[in-house]
Formats: C-alpha cells, sequence, structure tokens
C-alpha cells in the first residue's frame, strides 16, 4: 500500500481514464454492486493484517534465533559478491543498491517501486537499462528464499531434461557452472553465456564463477531447511493464513526464486537489443539454425504492437500505473517476449506484470514473472494454449467427481463449465475474485510452485456456491449466478481454508495423472484445426493415403496454411486439390500414363470426400438427434416425477380436506356443548335467585314468627300476671265470701295449660275481667258489676284475643 | 441453441473479433449503457445476459464476450459450439481487423451451427477520420457470405441495439412456429447444400 501510494505521489497526472469507480486498499477498482461488502469487509481485512503482521514477525524472529547459520553465513557473503559484480555495472546502481539493503536491514518498509520511479525519469530518457530497478529481499527472509530456490532447481532439473536433447551443447562456461545451468531454461542459458562472451569476457567469468560460489551455497544451506519439516509445515500454515502486504512483494520472490534465477544484466541487454546488436544477431542466428524458426528474426517487434494495445488497457486508472509505470510494464512485456520468443506475449501477462510491478521493483518483478510463466504456468500461454485446455479437462474431471448433482444440473441447463473456469485459470482469478481473496490465492499458488490451488480454488468456489446453482432454471442465469458470486467471495480466509483443506488430497502428482490422461486428445484436436476446415482436413488425409508423400504433405499445408487461411478458403476445396496434385504430379512427372490415373483418383476422392462429408453430416445429425432424445428422455422423466408429485400434493390435499371436515364436526359439537352449558348455567343462576329469594322470605318469616313468639311470651307472661292477679283477687274474695275459694284458683290454673271446652268462658271471663280492673283498676266495684255481665263480653273479647294473635 | 417456451426464447450469442475491435465495449453498451475508454483487455471469456422485446416476444441473449488476441483463438469454439448468433466485429479504422473479421466468418460457417444467425459489425464508426474499410467492401462482403452488416460505435451508441434486435428478429424461432425437437434435425438436409459445396 505504501507503494502504491508512494509511486501514485512521484507520478504526472494520468491520462484522460473515467474515475468513478471506488478503489479498495490497493488502489483496485471495486465494482459498483460490491462496493457495500467491500467496506463491510475492509475493517476485517484490516484485523486479519495486523494479526498475520505479528504472526509472521513473530515467526521470523524465531526463525533468525533457530537457524543463524542460513541468515547471517550465506547473505553476507553473498551481498558482497553482488556489490562487487554490480560495481563494475554503474556507480549509481552500487549506491542504490546499498541504500536499498540499508533500508531492509532497518526493517523498513519496501518503497522500492516509488524509488526506482524517482530515478527513472532522468534515466529513461538517455539510458533505459542502466536504471537501477533491482533491488533484494530483506535478509530475515532469505532462508524461506534459500528453502525454495532449492525446490525451484529440482522442479527444472526435471522438467528440462526432454528440452536439453533436442539444444546445442553447451558452452564451456555453462559446463563451469552446474549449479546455474540447472536452475535456467537451456535455451536462456545459451542466450546469456553468449551474451556474456560476445560483450565483457572477463565480467562474464566472473559473475559465473561467483554465481556458482553463490549456489553452492545455496545448495549447502537448502538441503538445512528441509531437514526440518516443522518450519516448513509452519510456514505454510502461515502461507495459507495470508502474507502480510509489507512482506508480499519480498515473500513471492522468495517463493518464486528470484534470486535463483536472476542472471545480471540479462534484463538489460534484452530491453537494449540495438545497442548490442552484434551479440543479438548472432544469437538470434544460432538459434535459427537450432529450432528452424525463420520468422524469429523480426520477432521481438512483432508483439510491439499487442503489448502497445494493452498498457491502457491494464488495470485501468489504477493510481501506480501512470507513465512510468506503464513504461515499466512495457519493458517488462517486452523483455519477457525477447527471453521465451515462443511464447511471446500473451494477453493476461499484462496484468500479471502490473500486479508484480505494484509490489517489487521492475527487474524483481521481471524475474518474478519470468518464474512464473516459464516454471508454474509452463506450456499454458503458448500459441497454442495447450496445457490451459489439457487443465480444463482435468478439472472437468474433478468437478464432475466431487459434485455430480451441481454437474448434472448443468449438464442438464447445457452449461459447461470451463465456460466459466477457463477465464479463471488463465487470469489467476485476477478480476474473478475480490482482490483480497485474488492475492490470498497467490499467496498459496506461488508458495506451492505448482498449479494445484487453481484447482483448489475452483473446488472451494464451487462447493460454497454450488447449493445455489442447482437452483439455476436457465444456462444464462447459472453462468451469471456463478460469476456474480464468484466476483463477491470477499471472504477470502474462508476461501483459501476451504481449499487448502477441504481439497488436501488434490495433488500435483494426481493431476499430473489426469493431465497425461487427456494431453494427448488436446494435442489431435489442435492439430485438427491447425488444418484448417474440415474438407481441408478430409482432403488431406484422403491424399496423404492416396499418394503417399515423400514430402510430408501436412507441414506444406501448415506452413501455408496460416497466413493464408483466408485465401485457401475462399477458392474452395478444389483449389486445394489443385495443388496436392501439382505435389502429386512433380513427385510423378516422368510417367505420362499416371496422369490418367491421377485424374481418375481425384473422381473417386470426390466421391469419398462427399460420402465421408455426408456421412459427417449425418453422424452430427444423429448426434443433435441423440441429444434431443436424451433432452426429451430428461424431460419425460421430469415430467414423470412432476406427474408423480402432483399426486401426493392431491392425496396431501384429500387428507386435508378430511382433517379439516372433522375440524368442523368437532367444532359444532364444542359448540352445542358450549350452549348447553350456557343454558345449564342460566339456569343455575335462576336456581340461585330462587334460593335467595325463598331464604330471604324464610328469614322474614322467622323473624316474623320471632317477633310473635316474643309477643306471645309477654302476653304469657302478662297471663300469669293476670292470673296470679286474678288469683290474688279470687284469694282476696274467697276470703271475703268463704264459698269455696280453693276449687276455682285449680280450675284456673287448668284453664292455661289445656283447652278444654268448657274452659275458655271461664278463662275469658277472667281475662275480661281482668282487663275491666286494668281499666279502671281501683274501682272494684265496676270489677265485680263486669263479672256480672260477663256473658255478653266473653264474645267480643275472645275475638280481640286472637286479632292480636 | 436457441431454445423456445411460449414466445420466450433464450440465445446464446458469441462476440468474435480482433484485439480491441471494441467487442466488450459493444456488450458493455447494449448490456449497461456505458463505455469506458480503456477497456481492459478481455482474458477467455465473459459472460453478460440482456433481455429485449421484439414482435411481442421477448428474446433473452446469453452473450458471450471472448478474448480477441490470436491464440485464444483455440478456446472460441468452446463458446461458438452451439451459438444461436454471433456478432463478428472489426474496428473500421483497422484494416487488419477487417481480415481478422473474415477469418472468423469462414470458421463460423465451416464449424459452427449452420441456423447461426451472424452479423458483421464495423465498430469504432466514430472514428471518420481514421476510417480503413469502406462500408461499401464490408457490405459487399457481408451480402455475397450471407451476413447482414451494420457500421456500430459503442462510443456514441450508434447502431448498437439495431445489431442486437436486428439479429432478435432474425431468429429462426421467431419467425416460425415454434417446433422445438425436430427442427433441427428437419433443418439440416436443407443446409447440407449450402455447406457441402466440395468437388462439384
Ligand atoms: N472511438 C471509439 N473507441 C472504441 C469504440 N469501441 C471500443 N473502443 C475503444 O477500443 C478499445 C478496445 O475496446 P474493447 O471493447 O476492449 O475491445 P475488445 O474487442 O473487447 O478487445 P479484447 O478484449 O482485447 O479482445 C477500448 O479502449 C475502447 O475504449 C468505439 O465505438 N469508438
Ligand atoms: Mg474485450
Amino acid at each position: 500500500m505504501t507503494t502504491v501510494r508512494g509511486a501514485a505521489a512521484a507520478l504526472n497526472p494520468a491520462p484522460a481514464i473515467s474515475f468513478d469507480h471506488k478503489r479498495d486498499a490497493y488502489g483496485f477498482a471495486v465494482r459498483p454492486q460490491h462496493l457495500q461488502r467491500y467496506r463491510e469487509y475492509a475493517n476485517m481485512y484490516k484485523e486479519e493484517e495486523e494479526e498475520r503482521s505479528d504472526r509472521w514477525k513473530d515467526f521470523l524472529e524465531r526463525q533468525c534465533e533457530s537457524a543463524p547459520l542460513a541468515i547471517n553465513g550465506l547473505p553476507g557473503n553473498n551481498s558482497a559478491i553482488k556489490s562487487n559484480v554490480e560495481s563494475t555495472d554503474s556507480t549509481a546502481d552500487d549506491s542504490s543498491n546499498n541504500g536499498a539493503e540499508a533500508k531492509h536491514a532497518n526493517g523498513g518498509k519496501p518503497d522500492n517501486l516509488s524509488e526506482e520511479n524517482k530515478e527513472a525519469p532522468s534515466a529513461s530518457e538517455t539510458k533505459v537499462h542502466q536504471v537501477k530497478i533491482w533491488a533484494e529481499i530483506r535478509s530475515s527472509l532469505r532462508a524461506i528464499e534459500d528453502m525454495m530456490s532449492s525446490r525451484v532447481k529440482k522442479v527444472n532439473l526435471i522438467k528440462n531434461e526432454p528440452v536439453s536433447g533436442m539444444r546445442k551443447k553447451l558452452s564451456p562456461i555453462e559446463e563451469a557452472r552446474p549449479g546455474k545451468g540447472a536452475s535456467e531454461e537451456d535455451s536462456d542459458e545459451e542466450f546469456y553465456d553468449l551474451e556474456r562472451s560476445e560483450s565483457d569476457p572477463n565480467l562474464e567469468t566472473l559473475s559465473a564463477d561467483a554465481i556458482h560460489a553463490l549456489d553452492t551455497g545455496v545448495d549447502s544451506h537448502a538441503t538445512q531447511p528441509e531437514s526440518l519439516p516443522p518450519w516448513k509445515e509452519e510456514l505454510e500454515c502461515l502461507v495459507q493464513g495470508g502474507v502480510p502486504m509489507e512482506l508480499r512483494g519480498e515473500l513471492w520472490q522468495a517463493f518464486v526464486g528470484v534470486r535463483a534465477r536472476r542472471v545480471d544484466n540479462y534484463y538489460y541487454k534484452l530491453l537494449a537489443p540495438e545497442t548490442n546488436l552484434g551479440s543479438k544477431n548472432t544469437e538470434l542466428d544460432d538459434r535459427n539454425r537450432e529450432s528452424n524458426v525463420l520468422e524469429s528474426v523480426g520477432v521481438p517487434e512483432k508483439w510491439e504492437a499487442q503489448i502497445e494495445k494493452d498498457l491502457p488497457r491494464t488495470f485501468p486508472g489504477h493510481p501506480a500505473l501512470d507513465e512510468d509505470g506503464r513504461n515499466a510494464l512495457r519493458r517488462i512485456l517486452t523483455a519477457y517476449a525477447r527471453h521465451n520468443p515462443s511464447v511471446g506475449y500473451c494477453q493476461a501477462m499484462n496484468f500479471f506484470a502490473g500486479l508484480l510491478l505494484l509490489l517489487m521493483p521492475e527487474e524483481n518483478a521481471f524475474w518474478t514473472l519470468v518464474g512464473v510463466l516459464d516454471d508454474y504456468f509452463d506450456g499454458y500461454y503458448s500459441e497454442e494454449m495447450l496445457e490451459s485446455q489439457v487443465d480444463q479437462l482435468v478439472l472437468e474431471d474433478l468437478v464432475r467427481q466431487k459434485f455430480p448433482k451441481l454437474v448434472n444440473h448443468l449438464d442438464y441447463l447445457g452449461v459447461e463449465v470451463a465456460w466459466v473456469t477457463g477465464p479463471w485459470f488463465l487470469t489467476i482469478y485476477m478480476n474473478m475474485l475480490p482482490w483480497e481473496s485474488v492475492l490470498r490465492v497467490w499467496d498459496v499458488l506461488l508458495f506451492e510452485g505448482n498449479r494445484v490451488m487453481l484447482f483448489r480454488t475452483t473446488l472451494a468456489l464451487m462447493e460454497l456456491y454450488g447449493p445455489a446453482l442447482v437452483t439455476t432454471k436457465d444456462a444464462g442465469d447459472a453462468v451469471t449466478l456463478l460469476q456474480s458470486l464468484a466476483g463477491s467471495t470477499f471472504d477470502s480466509s474462508q476461501l483459501v481454508l476451504t481449499a487448502c483443506m477441504a481439497y488436501q488430497n488434490v495433488q500435483e502428482t494426481r493431476l499430473q495423472e489426469l493431465r497425461n490422461k487427456h494431453r494427448p486428445a488436446v494435442r489431435a484436436s489442435l492439430e485438427e484445426r491447425s488444418k484448417g476446415t474440415k474438407a481441408w482436413k478430409d482432403s488431406q488425409g484422403l491424399a496423404s493415403k492416396l499418394y503417399s508423400f515423400k514430402k510430408d504433405p501436412g507441414s506444406v499445408i501448415i506452413g501455408s496454411d496460416k497466413p493464408e487461411q483466408s485465401d485457401m478458403q475462399m477458392n474452395g476445396d478444389v483449389s486445394h486439390l489443385d495443388s496436392l496434385s501439382v505435389d502429386g504430379d512433380e513427385e510423378i512427372d516422368p510417367v505420362k500414363d499416371l496422369k490418367e490415373q491421377v485424374v481418375w483418383l481425384k473422381v473417386e476422392l470426390c466421391n469419398l470426400l462427399e460420402d465421408k462429408r455426408s456421412a459427417e453430416l449425418r453422424a452430427e445429425e444423429l448426434e443433435t438427434a441423440l441429444m434431443e432424445m436424451v433432452k426429451q428422455d430428461n424431460r419425460r422423466q421430469l415430467s414423470a416425477r412432476v406427474e408423480q408429485l402432483e399426486q401426493e400434493i392431491a392425496e396431501i390435499r384429500q387428507v386435508l380436506a378430511d382433517k379439516q371436515e372433522q375440524e368442523n364436526a368437532m367444532l359444532q359439537i364444542l359448540m352445542r356443548v358450549e350452549q348447553e352449558q350456557k343454558v345449564t348455567e342460566d339456569a343455575r343462576m335462576f336456581a340461585e335467585q330462587d334460593a335467595a329469594a325463598q331464604r330471604y322470605a324464610a328469614q322474614v318469616l322467622q323473624e316474623k314468627y320471632e317477633e310473635a313468639s316474643a309477643e306471645l311470651a309477654e302476653m304469657e307472661k302478662r297471663a300469669v300476671l293476670a292470673e296470679s292477679m286474678l288469683e290474688a283477687t279470687l284469694q282476696y274474695q274467697s276470703v271475703q265470701n268463704k264459698p269455696q275459694p280453693s276449687p276455682r284458683s285449680k280450675q284456673a290454673q287448668q284453664s292455661n295449660q289445656d283447652h278444654s271446652p268448657e274452659i275458655p268462658t271461664r278463662k275469658i271471663g277472667l281475662l275480661s275481667r281482668w282487663r275491666d280492673r286494668n281499666k279502671d283498676p281501683n274501682d272494684e266495684k265496676s270489677l265485680n258489676e263486669g263479672q256480672k255481665l260477663s256473658p255478653k263480653q266473653d264474645n267480643t273479647n275472645g275475638h280481640e284475643v286472637q286479632e292480636k294473635v | 441453441m436457441a431454445s423456445s417456451g411460449n414466445k420466450n426464447i433464450n440465445a446464446k450469442l458469441v462476440l468474435l473479433g480482433d484485439v480491441g475491435a471494441g467487442k466488450s465495449s459493444l456488450v458493455l453498451r447494449f448490456v449497461k449503457g456505458q463505455f469506458v475508454e480503456f477497456q481492459e483487455s478481455t482474458i477467455g471469456a465473459a459472460f453478460f445476459s440482456q433481455t429485449v422485446a421484439v414482435n411481442d416476444a421477448t428474446v433473452k441473449f446469453e452473450i458471450w464476450d471472448t478474448a480477441g488476441q490470436e491464440r485464444y483463438h483455440s478456446l472460441a469454439p468452446m463458446y461458438y459450439r452451439g451459438a444461436a448468433a454471433a456478432i463478428i466485429v472489426y474496428d473500421i479504422s483497422n484494416q487488419a481487423s477487417f481480415d481478422r473479421a473474415k477469418k472468423w466468418v469462414q470458421e463460423l460457417q465451416a464449424q459452427g451451427n449452420p441456423n447461426m444467425v451472424m452479423a458483421l459489425a464495423g465498430n469504432k464508426s466514430d472514428l471518420l477520420d481514421a476510417r480503413k474499410v469502406e462500408s461499401e467492401e464490408a457490405q459487399t462482403y457481408a451480402q455475397e457470405n450471407g451476413l447482414f452488416f451494420l457500421e456500430t460505435s459503442a462510443k456514441t451508441a450508434a447502431n448498437v441495439n439495431e445489431i442486437f434486435y436486428e439479429i432478435a428478429k432474425r431468429l429462426p424461432r421467431l419467425q416460425q412456429t415454434p417446433n422445438p425437437s425436430g427442427m433441427v434435425l428437419v433443418d439440416r438436409p436443407a443446409e447440407r447444400a449450402n455447406t457441402a459445396s466440395c468437388c462439384s
């Protein structure tokens, strides 16, 4: 990030570029539909980055302590050699190099790009190749670099064997440097050596020796880390967890083994063929004799237009890719095209080089690119892109095996996995995933030193997004969904860890087996196509059978086919046949009789061709028909399934309806019960009310009864009183009259207890007498008179008493 | 393949043409209505989709924008195989791109789906001063080869929608009553006369 800012600050205004996109922390454009999600993840990235930095720091410190030899011994030695070499080169180089080294020793950030840019303008006008554009990586990473470099060599050793057989014997200088030779492609080796011996023999021998010494040094140390597997394992874990941005550029170089690959001056010489014309030409002559590639004289310029077109189309608007940045990009791409003319320039390299330039100095970026393209992606970006096609077939095998359901669905929709994954592989996910994820995939890929991570990442993406994909209804939707889901894979840790953990068993050896299985088919179809159209191919095949040429017809045809394909096509097959027959005539010219035979054969050939063509068409038709039938069959199966499902649904509906009916019935019953309950409740309430009323009435009656009984009691008291008074009166009377005193009193008492019929009269008589006396208690006479009148008053008195009760 | 269901058609369309002819720019204009001065180079291929309505039917284009560089040619068949339509793009200010377009036409005639609707687009028609390919020449070529031709400009949007609409209208399923399964087989023998012109 510092590099980006530093570089941006040093720049002239960039060409007119629309800046309406937002950019991420690396300066790359973020698509508008992803802005929101990017912002959500930005903080997480920051936290992860901090954690990562700590972990790496810790690791590197422990590294320093545990392996002091690897770090202190070798690099000191090495840098001495280096400055030796470079001091003869240019003084400016040397000083800035020292500056860079000092900076790294202090643990400063790798600001090399901005440093380069400050220097670039002055120097680039005159001698571009003299600009200091190389820096060693910090010493704390040396142990890692050594381990990785040794690995790179082994890979190269194996790989170069078949190639070296085709090449000329190596020069004596080459033989003096066995270590070096192993790390580079033989063709390049020769290239450097010739250049060297041509331009500055003394210096070159010196540097060759130095490199030799360096290499043996590397080798002796390289065995050390390998005997420490835990160390490597920990490193692997760290890499899978991500490389800190601050170290990324340098670690990538360490992984690719840039220092071991680098040959001094090679890059500058590639860039300045004009100044070194002599050496260039001899080199090219040599090359031509060997590989018989006649066009290669004009080759370097063949890529120029192509590269030029793509310069402004590489991360357009990126703040670090201004005029100087793009000049550097042009130099790297041109240098690579000249370094490996059999590959030259291929679109995609512009993005790779652009990314590397953002992370490291120019020459470092060049060597990293060389490592990636020549080793990791050998055969990928060449004219035929053979390995790229092979890899897609291998991937299809793997996807088919791991996600059979998904592939079935895609097959049904008519989607080929390779449509989408082809570009993923070719770009190494650049512009296909969010940048954080791209960088994390690159971390692992460069560390592993092969293309396994390409496969694992795709498998992880399929695992993440397969479930969504199987819900799509047509090919367009499936592809759109997959593209956009991949484009929003912001959770880079999830992606990388899924890839590395869940698909651990996807290994290079297995991939190699699968590649070997598929390669012949791809090669065959490439050859077929290179022979032009179908008819053309047919005629050729038959012709070679009919006239067994001594000359290989294929080579003749291929040679003329490429540049003039269109003409041949328009002229039609007859002209091809004519040209063939001319070839044939050359062979059999002396024998005139044969001419007739040739004509006959030509006719025969035409017939055969026509037959074959119609047979082919028929085959195609049948194939299409078969496809349609398969589709129909699928459809039929599906519709059967749909029917079945529909039936099930109907059944379920029926059950549901029944249930509903039952429910209704239950509800009705429930309602009735409820009603009844209400009625009884009402009745109960009425009864209660009734009971209350009755209770009240009873109470009233009780009260009345009590009152009455109280009154009765009083009456009785009075009656007793009256009787006692009466008795007393009677006694008094008897005392006065003498006749029968006691029998009377006895009679009166009796009448009070039982109501014998004869008593009332007496009683009434008594009462009325008592009352009369009350009325006039003191008048004894009137009482007496009343006694005499008693029969009349008895009735009225009796009545009165009854009423009272 | 164009496939139909009740006047909704899905049609696979592929764009072919030289580097920088403006394939991606044309698609971007058609799909998003945008144009950028510096469009990133296409690596491999890119997919887009867009739906248009023609004659009360809708056509959903499944568009494959391919890479222009010669060597990516080897990947092209994967994308044009089974395509219902193709737009072959050249840059009117670049003769080489026109030559390249002709090669694509030949390849499609030989290898592509015989029912394929092909359009020739002379792009960057806004760059009149830099014109290298005369429109008469292209028109003649197109007529001879059974293509229809339009000069387009992704920059000004001239004829961009038109070329896609014209393709939509010409899709076989739109002109005839839909006949999903038998179609291909029925059509093939008729086509044979055109393609199998060998040795006559
Ligand atoms: N003036 C003008 N420029 C255009 C037009 N169309 C495209 N361009 C420019 O031409 C350049 C290339 O356009 P692209 O659309 O990327 O070309 P392409 O055919 O997709 O190229 P590849 O992906 O490399 O195959 C871009 O810088 C566009 O801005 C146009 O109609 N007019
Ligand atoms: Mg493009």
